[in-house]
């Protein structure tokens, strides 16, 4: 209902309390911020056009907005010095329209806007590059830190634990006046684009919408390192010397080489189970490091803690879901690999945010299944009663995609209780995609014209007169 | 045989009764005359579906108390805190018959159609006939010899008749009718007709088409034969319900041998008339406009405030009422003792009969209120069961507490026609800040409205929103920020947020309506054509077509350029504040559009604002010095023009060179041009603008007048070329599109453009293409197979395949930005007797049926709305507003080949242009043919 939403998200506002009954079925809306809201040089962009995005959301009823803050902008000169100037004005400016933050934390750069790692962190992975992700043949990912270094003192001396920990407090009070009523949920980045995932297509042709299986990334140093200590501990130190030798290369599908094929892959071999356990057992470990970090220092602020999927339904069809083991979940025709992944987030009570709900599986290759994987993911949180906030993926153009989405909230689907479209920008608000949107929103505020008009058809004859108004 | 309730049961009559039916007794004519030169006045409303129709015009009258009752007449102007005269709109409904009868006449060649009515009005049988190998569905004009005493042509196609009183109707049947004799071995195949009532201007059809009565046996399968399955399309309520058809079933009778031996002699071996008689359900509308006027004072012995309604309805009138407490608009009863003649109904109101007045012109009704009772909502009820209230919503009466706080504090409270008033803010910033400081509060504004409104709101959930037209208005806010967002990223420039932050500040908000988009649902109607100046008297005709035009389903027109110009069409003006033109006076200006939104329709101006022709040479002897009130020197003229030596900057847009163009850059030009147009929104009454030219100057500036002027709807001309490749017109047109969506953004999203792209490429599907005619003429003379004759179907063009973009949505405006596209398929320009582009002759329909059924606002020519295609019009708009289609429906195009495009609309309405074959498909939906033509038909999902 549009109205109503207006008002729900008005929490600053004395006069909610009169609506507050409404609140409770309504899904909460979110559109994202554009990515370089705030600039390299830490200046926020368009600020006119962000004023005009945000007034007119707020007049179709959505509850608030995303955030992406950038590690590389806030603590970019030097380790501990922060700046968030240009992020605290944005938050004032979205509370004074009366809509909410849904802030990402963004430990990760991004190519397309241009957002690099906070330059000092650059300038040690340029010495060090062992602290970024390797592939077989030594190709570095260099948009996020490893996972394996999470513990280790690279960063002068210090753990990127330890950085992110004074990242977290500092955010925490120096947006302390907002948090929990302006500021209602917090994303945390867990690794590439901020998904908790491997970045296994980062060099696929199509990085977005990879063809092929993509490949493992444990070769740099100290993720060799602990491979080789769980091989000797588990008996089997030839195992532990590097990934499977028999995969293809990121753009070739499974059926090249040995280890993902369907039938008597070594994907399903003990060495295949070895590998793919350890592989996904060290993603897990750093989603629980990183999650429980920021719950035991935000949990107080009484704020939403968040971490977000990747939907890698790339050949999701096979029964090797060779897309996915790269990726690191162990999701195959006989592992349920997001049991553990969820019961991580539930443990942290944290919820889940995942992108791709309004993918439908037609307009995908053959082996690929956006809205199974989807099902599979939201089954599995409905298990552990774990709270999803969906995305979509691209600023959709077809109504089949909005109605997607749209089934993805409706009320069978009651673990999705929140939704954030991404995102703010020029095709956002390009008159072609905007009238979908703003059709979207009245339909999951259960406000489209048919229920309108029936509403005012039956209020006109019986309910007018009797003053609806009464109370 | 069987299935004889889906097939048109005419057939069968036809076969199976006999012509000596014993009830139909043979009437004798009598004369009928009636003065019908008084018409009803103060007919309003619409024909459309709701209930009564929301009248948009609410006039707020100024305080002139009119009322000339039994008021004590002390100090009337300063007692007097608010005045409203509210103007009520409700239809009465006349339920009848029509009755159509096929008789023999005095021997077995001479028949006799009778068409009867028997309800009371000025009916009129507008009619035509087929003859033997007509193709189509156009009619003809029957043989002088079949036409009735008193019949008129209309045009060549058509006759009309008036229905005459008939004599015994002693069984309460047919009060008027028509006999058409005719032999039945003319070449007649078919008489074809729709009823109009001349009161009204109503059309009655056949499900939606014209009634057709075959006099051989029918070819096509046309279901508008008199006896389908269904009832007028014309009133819903009675769908389905079958006709009192009388079917004889005795067999063979005497009379028939008559008829076969009559046709043994001819060639038509089916040509076997059969009488039959049947009664077809008619509902007559008849918009009724009353007014209401609800006067406050404050009673001169006490605080209270007296609460006076007086009201010109007929009959029995019933307030229900309630009070409102602390500036909210919560109902309230009020406590024991009730005033006199006041009951408690249901506990939720209270029930007051108005006092009928003493001269029984109406009804009138006084209230007593305390003085902290602060409102005083109430709805009124007929003694039909009729309830009136207003546009949707409660009438509510603010009682304010004192005198100084009056009535705008409640006009803020609800989103209305008020004018803009001085912003609030102390900022005292660059000119630049005053733009933005605007937007920000008006946004502010609704956003406090949506607060109040939703404090109005109880704990019922259905009912939680405010009337339609603040949806729209809000819809409309809403797009227009977003347009707003599109083009500055799109222009991507990097400011500061100081400023930002400051315009958040909250100011104290002032509530109007800023997009001139209408409420959604407008229908429009340019209201002229190239030759509507030679009268003289222009505005006088169209004022009598006003009641028509609102009944067929009309919410704007679209009137002619009003000032006196040098071109005698008005295009060319000189003295924008002489509104005395070859259209009428200034005052017959005035009247035409108080009469069109006395039926509920709002008006446009065709303003010229791009170019003026001057009054004085200069010293060079160039023309290029103004007179008249806005005596502007070369200064007001752009530069870059070399005939006219302006004195001005280059010009913002392109040149039109038949005329000194205006330079809108000049501060002075710019403020008396919005003074002009302020003039005429407020002294004649337009509603809205459709803007001359705009490709002449920066959409900026339209913005900015469009700002000043507030508009209700305003739509641009954005004409320029598609796209062509030698002579064929490109399959892609998306840059001819952006340049408009760009103008439309230029203006900040604050007015329409009409959709060129969709009528050029309307054009394409489906005409001769003269580069072919002229290729295939020269290869029929190079292979030496002919000389001159070139077949058409070879040639005509089927390319329905282009009204799909490569997204699969619409490739013109509508495709992209639906809401600010104006569709349309002819003007002034493009056809009339200019004919510049006109739109392919005999596809007219195709393009009504494409664009009164898709988004984007339609707009229907004159030419075309004043033609034998009305009624086919005519069934497309009431569909249109049957369903709900707005300017904002979804479109699924469903088909887009060679010889067809169809597209499902909202998924309530279906529609195919093109001689392919296509209906939707049978699933869960179940189609019904609402609409019906040469190579179109449209469904509406039943």
């Amino acid at each position: 209902m549009l109205i109503i939403c207006c008002i729900n998200s008005g929490k600053v506002c004395n006069d909610t309390a009169l609506i507050s009954n409404f609140q409770a079925d309504d899904t909460r809306l979110f559109v994202g911020l554009p990515l370089d809201v705030v600039s390299e040089d830490n200046e926020v962009v368009n600020e006119k056009a962000i004023i005009s995005g945000l007034k007119a959301l707020r007049l179709l009823g959505v509850e608030g907005v995303e955030l992406p803050i950038w590690w590389g902008i806030v603590e970019k000169e030097a380790v501990g010095k922060y700046n968030w100037s240009s992020y605290l004005s944005i938050v004032e400016l979205v509370q004074k329209m009366g809509l909410q933050v849904q802030v990402s934390l963004c430990f990760h750069a991004s190519q397309q806007p241009k957002i690099p790692l906070p330059d000092w962190v650059s300038l040690i992975g340029e010495s060090d590059p062992n602290i970024f992700f390797a592939d077989r043949i030594g190709q570095r990912y260099k948009d996020c830190l490893s996972l394996s270094v999470d513990d280790l003192p690279v960063l002068e001396g210090k753990s990127p634990m330890e950085v992110y920990k004074g990242f977290f407090e500092s955010f925490k009070s120096s947006f302390a006046s907002f948090m929990g009523s302006t500021i209602t949920d917090v994303v945390i980045g867990l690794g590439p684009d901020g998904e908790l995932r491997y970045p296994s297509c980062h060099l696929a042709a199509n990085p977005e919408d990879p063809i092929g299986v993509g490949e493992f990334q444990c070769y740099d140093k100290y993720m060799l390192e602990q491979l080789k200590q769980y091989g000797e501990s588990n008996g089997n130190p030839l195992w532990g010397l590097g990934g499977p030798h028999d995969v293809p290369t990121y753009d070739q599908p499974p059926s090249v080489d040995t280890f993902f094929k369907d039938q008597g892959g070594s994907w399903e071999t003990p060495y295949g189970v070895f590998f793919l356990s350890w592989y996904s057992s060290q993603l897990i470990s750093h989603g629980d490091r990183i999650l429980s970090l920021a719950a035991s220092v935000l949990r107080d602020s009484s704020v939403n803690i968040a971490g977000k999927l990747p939907l890698v339904h790339t050949w999701f069809k096979t029964r090797s879901h060779p897309s996915e083991l790269t990726a690191g979940f162990y999701n195959t025709a006989t592992s349920d690999g997001y049991d553990e992944v969820v019961k991580m987030f539930a443990k942290n009570a944290c919820r889940i945010v995942l992108p791709g709900m309004d993918l439908l599986d037609d307009y995908q290759r053959d082996r690929a299944s956006p809205q199974r994987l989807i099902a599979q993911i939201k089954e599995t949180c409905g298990k552990h009663r774990v709270h999803v906030s969906g995305q979509n993926t691209l600023v959709s153009e077809t109504s089949d995609g909005f109605e997607e989405m749209r089934k993805n909230l409706s009320k069978e689907n009651e673990v999705v209780d929140s939704f954030t479209y991404q995102r703010m920008g020029t095709n956002f608000f390009a008159p072609e995609h905007f009238r979908f949107f703003i059709a979207f929103v009245q339909k999951i505020n259960q406000l489209d014209a048919n229920a309108y008009d029936k509403a005012e058809d039956m209020g006109r004859v019986e309910a007018m007169h009797l003053g609806m108004k009464m109370g | 045989m069987s299935g004889v309730a889906l097939e048109p049961v005419l057939h069968h009559t036809l076969r199976q009764s006999s012509p000596n039916i014993p009830r139909i007794k043979h009437r004798k004519s009598v004369p009928f005359s009636v003065n019908f030169s008084s018409r009803s006045v103060k007919i309003g409303g619409s024909l459309s579906l709701s209930f009564f129709k929301p009248n948009k015009s609410l006039s707020v009258t100024t305080c002139s108390a009119t009322s000339t009752s039994t008021l004590p007449k002390t100090s009337e102007s300063t007692d007097v805190i608010y005045s409203e005269t509210f103007q009520l709109t409700r239809v009465e409904k006349a339920e009848g018959q029509i009755c159509v009868r096929l008789n023999q006449g005095k021997d077995v060649d001479h028949w006799q159609l009778t068409v009867g009515c028997s309800l009371p009005g000025k009916w009129v049988l507008h009619w035509g006939v087929h003859y033997v190998g007509d193709t189509g569905s156009e009619w003809d004009q029957p043989p002088s010899e079949m036409r009735p005493p008193g019949s008129i042509a209309v045009k060549d196609y058509a006759i009309e008749t008036p229905l005459r009183k008939s004599s015994g109707s002693e069984d309460g049947e047919c009060l008027h009718e028509v006999n058409i004799d005719f032999n039945c071995n003319s070449k007649i195949t078919a008489i074809n007709f729709v009823l109009k009532d001349e009161e009204t201007g109503s059309w009655y059809q056949h499900k939606g088409r014209d009634f057709v009565v075959p006099l051989v046996e029918y070819p096509r399968d046309h279901d508008n034969v008199v006896g389908a399955k269904r009832g007028f399309d014309f009133w819903p309520g009675t769908f389905g319900k079958l006709s009192k058809v009388l079917l004889k079933d005795e067999g063979p009778q005497p009379n028939a041998e008559g008829s076969v031996a009559a046709s043994a002699g001819s060639t038509h071996a089916n040509r076997l008339l059969e009488g039959f008689y049947e009664e077809l359900p008619l509902v007559k509308k008849v918009p009724l406009c009353n007014t209401l006027t609800v006067t406050v004072r404050k009673s001169p012995e006490s605080a209270k405030k007296l609460v006076y309604l007086e009201t010109d309805l007929p009959g029995d009138v019933v307030v229900h009422w309630g009070v409102c407490r602390d500036g909210n608009k919560k109902w309230e009863l009020l406590a024991a003792p009730l005033p006199p003649d006041t009951e408690i109904f249901k506990n939720k109101a209270l029930r007051t009969r108005l006092q009928i007045k003493k001269d029984g012109s109406g009804a009138e009704g006084f209230f007593t209120l305390e003085k902290e009772i602060t409102g005083f909502p109430f709805v009124l009820k007929l003694n039909d069961g009729t309830w009136l209230n207003n546009k949707g919503d409660d009438y509510f009466i603010p009682l304010p507490a004192t005198q100084e706080e009056n009535l705008s504090q409640e006009k803020e409270a609800s989103i209305s026609t008020g004018s803009p008033s001085g912003s609030v803010t102390t900022d005292e910033k660059p000119s630049i800040e005053d733009q933005e400081v605007a937007p920000t509060t008006y946004t502010d504004g609704i956003i406090k409205e949506i607060r109040n409104i939703v404090t109005d709101i109880s704990s019922e959930k259905k009912w939680k929103t405010k009337s339609k037209e603040t949806q729209e208005s809000i819809l409309h806010e809403i797009e227009r920020l977003a347009a707003e967002a599109y083009s500055i990223f799109r222009s991507s420039s990097t400011t500061f947020l100081e400023e930002a932050v400051q315009e958040a500040e909250e100011v104290e908000p002032t509530i109007t309506i800023r997009s001139a988009t209408g409420s959604g649902y407008e229908i429009l109607c340019q209201g002229f054509n190239w030759e509507s100046h030679k009268s003289g008297r222009w505005y006088l005709e169209l004022q009598e077509k006003a009641a028509e035009l609102s009944s067929l389903g009309f919410t704007v027109i679209w009137l002619p350029p009003p000032t006196e110009s040098v071109s005698p069409e008005g295009y060319m003006p000189k003295d924008l504040y002489n509104l005395n033109s070859r259209y009428g006076t200034i005052d017959e200006l005035k009247a035409v559009v108080k009469t069109f939104h006395q039926v509920g329709i709002k008006v446009l101006g065709d303003v010229v604002l791009n170019h003026r022709c001057a009054h004085y040479k200069n010293q060079n002897g160039i023309w290029n010095v103004f007179g008249g009130r806005l005596n502007w020197d070369d200064r007001a003229i752009v530069a870059d023009d070399p005939h006219f030596q302006g004195r001005g900057n280059k010009s913002s847009g392109d040149n039109f060179h038949a005329a000194p163009n205006i330079d809108h850059s000049q501060d002075f030009v710019r403020k008396d041009l919005k003074e002009w147009l302020g003039w005429l929104r407020k002294d004649i009454g337009y509603d809205g603008w459709r803007l001359d030219f705009v490709r002449g100057f920066w959409g900026g500036y339209v913005k900015d007048y469009i700002d000043a002027t507030q508009p209700y709807f305003a739509v641009g001309e954005y004409w320029d070329s598609l796209s062509y490749t030698y002579g064929e017109m490109e399959y892609n047109q998306d840059a001819h599109r952006q340049r408009i969506i760009d103008w439309i953004n230029a203006a900040g999203g604050s007015a329409g453009a009409f959709d060129v792209t969709t009528k050029g490429i309307l054009h394409a599907v489906s005409v001769y293409s003269f580069i072919r005619v002229f290729l295939q003429y020269f290869w029929n003379v190079v292979s030496g197979w002919t000389t001159n004759v070139i077949a058409p179907q070879v040639l005509e063009r089927c390319e329905y395949w282009r009204l799909s973009d490569p997204k699969g949505k619409p490739p013109g405006v509508i495709g992209w930005w639906p809401s600010r596209a104006i569709t349309f398929i002819e003007n002034h320009d493009t056809g009339s007797t200019q004919g510049h582009w006109r739109f392919p002759g005999g596809k007219e329909m195709q393009g009504y049926a494409y664009i009164l059924t898709h988004p984007g606002t339609p707009s229907v020519f004159y030419d075309h709305l004043f033609s034998h295609y009305q009624p086919e019009i005519s069934a497309l708009i009431s569909l249109r507003n049957k369903k709900k289609i707005s300017c904002r429906s979804i479109v699924k195009i469903v088909k887009a080949e060679r010889d067809v495009y169809a597209a499902v609309i909202d998924g309530k309405v279906a529609m195919k242009i093109g001689p392919g074959y296509y209906e939707p498909p049978s699933g869960a939906q179940h189609w019904s043919v609402a609409v019906e033509g040469r190579d179109y038909k449209v469904w509406e999902a039943l």
